[in-house]
């Protein structure tokens, strides 16, 4: 099993710990990945009003990675938002396909190659029986709430990815790992992530919501998959608590770093000394050190 | 009562909106709410709709829609697209006028209040220099623009602790192929 990885800009900034552990997953695992050379910035959610940008920079790292004839594959949700449209634009429009094509000069993308989410990887292809064969560390203690966030199951014509109203993969994957998932409503609703540089107020809001249920329903951890999410649920869970007096302490991993646990990687391979609310209950619950 | 006086509207609006990428389907709305159900910024900021954007947007209430905020409150999540029964595409059409309203910014033709289409600007002016976005530059330069020093200052702590951690890229760099993210931009932007 063989992919170009496309990692995104993150992976180099605030996600650090996400791009360890996916790394160390995916080498425990035997999944092969070699980061496609140069890639630039997909835009993330900034570029969105301008759809024929965010297809051409997509384009581009879709057109280096068509080049090594394997498909591509992201654990950053927004990354495989972006590039997912780009495939989609290519092979349902000629119109479109010209459009990029002219942008990108000298580099021309086919639109043969496209790219998965690791996520759906393991559960679509990798087979989670397969995962749980590889565990080697009980997380039976672990009551963990799964969060999808908005661009893995949305759109639906965009992420053929799992229900889009209620999505599975992520709780299959933490039961498979031997850990409990939680019934999770907020599963589904946006962090907010887009507006935390605008409207601070109304970012902190849909957070304190998916927040304050994982309390609620006490959860251990949330799981995420995103580094948008990251961002507003763990880096900005301080400003949360601050802003309305509340205690959370809500520790947010993501996905890979519950794989990496369970497949008995040490901690800090997966980056867990980096996560900015302490990750050290978790760790305790687990008995490891 | 505040109310509206229709020959003030721009007719042509809702055609330039439908030759933007993403905005083709805004005519097929026919009004029926099902994508403010379920909202996420309908729930919590009373003065977001997107059912009235879209109507605002066909009526051609196109000073309206760039003098305030309503279209910068959308968060992109994408819930209103999956239940839209007329596949308005309801966030691509909200995100087709604001790039209308982001280029007749850029060619100085209307000034946005709102910060989130100055956040947009930061980040992908910092594709077009390096390639890859340079992530600690573009929030601390809108956190200075737009809540000011003391508030970057608050930060202060968190910067310390992912800068131990290696979270902060503190030197941003081009990547190789700045001549195709050139062309690029002069492709896509070239007329402007
Ligand atoms: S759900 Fe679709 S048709 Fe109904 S109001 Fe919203 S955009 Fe219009
Ligand atoms: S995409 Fe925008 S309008 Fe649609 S549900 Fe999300 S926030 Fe509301």
């Amino acid at each position: 099993m063989k992919f170009s990885y496309y990692p995104g800009c993150v992976m180099h900034g605030t996600a650090v710990e996400y791009g360890m552990s996916t790394l160390a997953t995916c080498r425990t695992l035997g999944i092969d990945i070699v980061e496609i050379p140069d890639w630039n910035c997909c835009g993330a959610l900034e570029v969105y009003p301008d759809m024929y940008l965010e297809l051409a920079l997509s384009a581009r790292n879709a057109a280096i990675a068509e080049q090594t004839g394997f498909p591509m594959m992201t654990t950053c949700a927004i990354c495989f938002h972006n590039v997912s449209k780009a495939y989609f634009a290519v092979n349902e429009s000629e119109k479109a396909k010209d459009m990029i094509n002219e942008a990108l000069g000298d580099i021309t993308y086919e639109g043969k190659v496209g790219i998965r989410h690791l996520l759906d990887i393991l559960v679509s292809d990798y087979g989670l029986e397969n995962v749980s064969a590889k565990v080697k560390r009980s997380l039976s203690e672990l009551k963990v709430a799964p969060y999808y966030g908005c661009l893995l199951a949305r759109p639906k014509e965009i992420a053929r990815f799992d229900d889009p109203e209620n999505p599975q993969f992520l709780d299959r994957l933490i039961g498979a790992l031997g850990a409990v998932a939680v019934p999770f409503e907020h599963k589904m609703k946006c962090c907010g992530g887009s507006l935390l540089m605008s409207r601070e107020d109304l970012a902190h809001h849909l957070s304190r919501n998916i927040l304050e249920e994982a309390v609620n329903v006490g959860a251990d951890c949330l799981v995420i998959t995103c580094p948008m999410c990251n961002v507003l649920l763990d880096l900005q869970q301080k400003e949360i608590e601050k802003r309305y007096g509340i205690t959370l302490n809500m520790p947010v991993l993501y996905f890979t770093q519950l794989i990496g646990l369970a497949l008995g990687h040490k901690p800090k391979e997966l980056g867990l000394d980096k996560n900015v609310v302490s990750t050290a209950g978790v760790l305790k619950k687990l008995g490891v050190d | 009562m505040n109310t509206i006086k229709a020959a003030d509207f721009d007719p042509n609006f809702k055609f330039e909106i439908e030759k933007e990428l993403g905005g083709e389907h805004l005519t097929k709305c026919f009004n029926c709410t099902g994508c403010t159900v379920g909202c996420p910024i309908s729930e919590i900021e009373p003065a977001y709709n997107p059912r009235k954007a879209m109507r605002m947007a066909i009526l051609g209430m196109k000073k309206e829609l760039f003098e305030s905020e309503i279209m910068w409150l959308c968060v992109s999540c994408y819930t209103c697209y999956d239940q839209c029964p007329q596949d308005v595409r309801i966030t691509d059409v909200l995100n087709a006028m604001k790039n209308i309203a982001e280029r007749e910014e850029r060619m100085g033709h209307i000034k946005l209040e709102s910060a989130k289409p100055a956040f947009d600007k930061e980040f992908v002016d910092s594709i077009k220099r390096h390639g890859e976005v340079y992530e600690t530059g573009v929030v601390i330069a809108q956190i200075v623009k737009h809540q000011g020093i003391k508030r970057l200052l608050e930060y202060t702590p968190t910067g310390i602790f992912m800068l131990k951690k290696g979270k902060l890229s503190l030197i941003p760099k081009n990547i190789k192929g700045m001549k195709q993210i050139k062309n690029i931009f002069r492709v896509v932007r070239g007329k402007e």
